[in-house]
């Protein structure tokens, strides 16, 4: 007997790798999107931070706007800067 | 005045009897029936008159009138009345019909002429009184004959004889036919009227008599003179009314019986106009002949309703043309009575054949508003849902169906949306308790059913009701149109704005939240999107934007990112087809173990947070397939920064052939785990099922109903001990023809994604660690406080709205059953041993 296949519709969940389930500023989920976003994915990405924690990228960038002085990790406390 | 003493003396007992006589006699002489009373010469009436003065001055004046009616009373009791009846009591068994129209009508005339004299002197009493000659006073002409009817009236009619009635019913319903028979023919022919001898070849259609003995004219002369003689006596209505009544009623409802029932698509209103029109010009004949006399008559004449003579002939005219009037409005409404009544009876059935049955609808709508039996209708219709629809033995989309007519024929019916409102009620109960309703309505809505598929229509409806309704903009422009809520409407907290007839949001609302049906909608989605071996959206594009109009934009979001994830599935697939193209003409980069066939694998890759839970399930995949996705996902790793993908074994589709010694099944569309099995049997052509089951990973029931399906294709064969091996020659033809099969035939409604169910059982879940802190800390709390308690501080998502207290109730009983939790006296607590 030979089987012989000609396509295979696999199902897959996409998932950031992170080492946390939720954006630390906002809460939800890092595979879902900040609560400005619509649609998750490529429309609102993660960032990471060179302590090595990482967030929504509007949640991160709304919350360094509005740091007058220093711009700090919101964990950790560590300057921000983003990871490249 | 000596004189006159002298008269009253010697002359009082000869003027009495000269009057007396000249009251009486006088009217004897006069003919029948001409409707005038005939003075006597001047001669004779300068006597009498002068006799008249004698009596009224000896004080006998007052006494003429009591005197005649005593008379009239008399004559009445010993004579009149018994003749009338032995009259009417003639052998009648023996006489034709046509006799005994005549024997009636001889009675009558009889008896007019037996009260003649009485009526003919009271008239001339009253008017001597009127006139106050020689002194008389009395009430008049007029008060003189009320007296002298009533007494006639009270003599001869107090208790109607069984025979009188008998020949008037027959005499009345023969007029009747007569006359409907000549104006419908004249109305066909033309001409309205007369339409002249009508002999036709067999027996007329009016009296039934035979050829040449039509006797149709003679009976509407009768029926002529015996009215006129009703009238002269002031008893047509007594006499006839009962007859024509219970004629007309009967006659109506036979109609109405044989034309309209079950007959829905045609509207009668027209049709009954017409024919009551026809009757209506027979009760022309029988109540209004006065008018050509009224208007044609001396002002002496006298009517049924009394003559005035101060408002001169036309307040005869008026008198009759009131009491046709009364008899139209009067059968008017007895029409609108019956036909209600039958359509009420047949309400159901008109609902559920609606867009057909609408001129029904519609002329019961007319009717309706003339009758005072809305609250009969609600009745009625209830208790036919209960008897008819609302039971085990029907399907879901058959109450659906129904409940869908009857939303588009009540509002037809009842502008108000009362009469939907009530009667549906106990449909929407129903509903609520089946638990299919919901997947019904959304596949309605998708077009999936063909039984609903009105909803498909109404959800494309231009013009679309959005469920949030916005109260302050819906009152704008139609504050003129405004009308108070009937009285029966039901008091609600929406309030009469609200009262929607809008077929979706009507479904929408049998579980008070949209919530449901959107979540509900969800599951459909995926399930769908799940299974499509394309990625062609255009389907449920639409059906999302159109749900979107209908449910806002926010709470379709989730769908609107499951439809992104296809499209966006679709471009990352070509994105990595390319990739992987172009990696194998390229020397540097290498597969890292090219399989024997390069295994096209495509991928719908979904974010999991936006898509309904789906079911967990383990599969171990050959290796081929899961090397291809790995190099898949690593495709995908490079393509998206920082993210991977998790691949869900279970899920999907593959197409493949299987080719046998004999023979090769093409083309078969499979799920993963019939594909994996199969697979696995190309290496080596004999399998257990413990094997199988460890191989996969999967527990050996479900190999074994997975391996059904093969067994089933008649390529694998179960053999003693439980081995499976296949089976490389056909051992008959016939299985190839069954070729083409459908995935998961085996398991039918195993849907991909976890049930309605299931999921609310997690969000009740949820509210179990709530439950357990709220225990913690007040020790015990009755099943309200709970649920109050929840509603109040869990009401953060859309959950706490749809769960109800028995909802809750049954999920606290399960706890206690699992010895979570403890009930007494219906207060809850947690046990003690924790």
């Amino acid at each position: 007997m030979k089987v012989k296949v000609k396509q295979w519709n696999g199902v897959a969940s996409w998932l950031w790798v992170a080492n946390d389930e939720n954006c630390g500023i906002c809460r939800m989920s890092f595979n879902g999107c900040c609560p400005d976003c619509k649609v998750p994915g490529d429309d609102c990405p993660l960032v990471w931070g060179q302590c090595s924690h990482c967030f929504h990228m509007h949640c991160i960038l709304k919350w360094l706007n509005s740091q007058q002085v220093q711009q700090q990790c919101p964990m950790c406390r560590q300057e921000w800067k983003f990871k490249e | 005045m000596s004189t006159n003493s002298l008269v009253l003396c010697r002359g009082s007992p000869e003027a009495w009897a000269t009057v007396s006589a000249a009251l009486v006699k006088q009217c004897n002489s006069h003919p029948i029936g001409d409707g005038f009373i005939h003075l006597p010469p001047p001669s004779v009436r300068q006597c009498v008159s002068e006799e008249l003065a004698v009596l009224c001055t000896s004080g006998l004046g007052r006494h003429l009138e009591s005197w005649l009616l005593n008379r009239l009373q008399t004559s009445l009791a010993t004579a009149v009345a018994p003749e009338f009846l032995a009259g009417l009591e003639q052998p009648e068994n023996e006489l034709e019909e046509r006799d005994r129209a005549r024997v009636l009508l001889d009675a009558f005339h009889t008896l007019l002429e037996k009260l003649e004299p009485f009526i003919g002197g009271l008239e001339t009493l009253g008017r001597w009184q009127e006139e106050g000659r020689g002194g008389l006073s009395g009430p008049g002409a007029e008060a003189l004959r009320d007296r002298a009817f009533t007494i006639i009236r009270a003599r001869l009619l107090f208790s109607p004889p069984a025979a009188l009635r008998r020949r008037v019913l027959e005499f009345y319903s023969r007029t009747f036919s007569v006359h409907m028979s000549r104006e419908g023919r004249g109305r066909e022919g033309g001409s309205a009227e007369d339409g002249g001898p009508e002999d036709g070849g067999g027996a007329c259609p009016g009296c039934v008599g035979p050829a040449g003995h039509c006797w149709c004219q003679e009976a509407l002369l009768q029926l002529q003179e015996l009215s006129d003689i009703l009238r002269r006596l002031q008893l047509l209505e007594q006499v006839s009314s009962e007859a024509v009544t219970s004629i007309m009623h009967k006659l109506l409802e036979q109609r109405m019986e044989q034309h309209c029932r079950g007959e829905y698509e045609r509207s009668f209103l027209v049709d009954f106009d017409e024919w009551l029109e026809l009757v209506f010009g027979w009760l022309d004949r029988v109540f209004a002949s006065t008018e050509e006399e009224g208007a044609a008559g001396s002002p002496q004449g006298w009517t049924p309703q009394g003559w005035t003579p101060t408002l001169g002939p036309g307040a005869a005219v008026r008198g009759s043309g009131s009491m046709l009037e009364q008899w139209r409005r009067h059968m008017h409404q007895f029409f609108c009575r019956v036909y209600v009544n039958m359509r009420i009876e047949e309400l159901f059935s008109i609902i559920r054949d609606f867009p057909e049955s609408k001129p029904a609808i519609e002329d019961l709508k007319f009717c309706l508003e003339r009758t005072n039996q809305k609250q009969q209708l609600l009745t009625s219709l209830k208790s036919a849902f209960e008897s008819r629809l609302l039971h085990p033995g029907v399907h879901t989309s058959d109450i659906l169906t129904v409940y869908i007519s009857a939303i588009k024929a009540l509002r037809d019916l009842d502008p108000s949306m009362v009469i939907l409102q009530v009667a549906c009620q106990p449909i929407r109960k129903y509903l609520r308790t089946r638990e299919d309703t919901v997947r019904q309505i959304v596949a309605g809505l998708t077009g999936d059913t063909d039984g609903c598929i009105d909803l498909a229509n109404e959800l494309s409806r231009a013009d679309p009701v959005t469920l949030e309704m916005q109260d302050s903009e819906d009152e704008g422009g139609a504050l003129e149109d405004w009308l108070p809520d009937p009285t029966d409407a039901v008091k609600d907290k929406t309030g009469s704005k609200r009262r929607s007839s809008d077929i979706i949001s009507l479904l929408v609302s049998i579980y008070g939240s949209k919530e449901i049906f959107i979540d509900e909608y969800r599951t459909v989605l995926a399930h769908r999107l799940l299974h499509q071996l394309n990625y062609n959206t255009a389907r449920e594009i639409r059906n999302v934007e159109l749900l979107k109009l209908r449910f806002g934009e926010s709470h379709m979001h989730y769908c609107e990112v499951m439809l992104k994830d296809v499209a966006d599935s679709r471009r990352i697939n070509a994105n990595i087809r390319e990739e992987e193209s172009k990696a194998g003409a390229g020397p540097g980069e290498e597969p890292p173990t090219p399989p024997p066939t390069p295994l096209a694998l495509s991928a719908m890759i979904f974010s999991s947070e936006f898509w309904p839970q789906l079911k967990e399930e383990k599969l171990e995949l050959p290796p081929a397939v899961s090397q291809a996705m790995e190099a898949y996902t690593h495709r995908y790793e490079k393509l998206k920064a920082m993210r991977t993908l998790s691949w869900k074994p279970h899920l999907g589709s593959v197409t493949m052939d299987v080719e046998l010694e004999d023979r090769v099944l093409t083309d078969l569309t499979v799920s993963p785990i019939h594909a994996a099995i199969i697979l696995h049997f190309q290496d080596k052509s004999s399998w257990s099922l413990e094997e199988l089951s460890a191989k996969l990973g999967v527990s050996k029931e479900t190999v074994h109903r997975k391996l059904a399906l093969w067994q089933q294709q008649g390529v694998l064969r179960e053999e003693a001990g439980g081995q499976y091996s296949v089976l490389e020659t056909g051992s008959s033809r016939e299985r190839l023809e069954r070729s083409v099969l459908l995935m998961d035939s085996d398991e039918e409604g195993d849907s991909n994604t976890t049930t309605q169910l299931e999921q609310r059982e997690e969000k009740l879940q949820l509210f179990w660690a709530y439950i357990q802190a709220m225990l913690t800390n007040l020790e015990s709390m009755t099943l309200d406080r709970i649920h109050s308690m929840l509603r109040m501080f869990v009401a953060t998502g859309p959950v706490v709205t749809e769960m109800d207290v028995n909802e809750l109730e049954a999920f606290l009983q399960r706890k206690v059953r699992e010895h979570q939790l403890m009930v007494s006296a219906g207060v809850y607590r947690l046990p003690k041993a924790n």
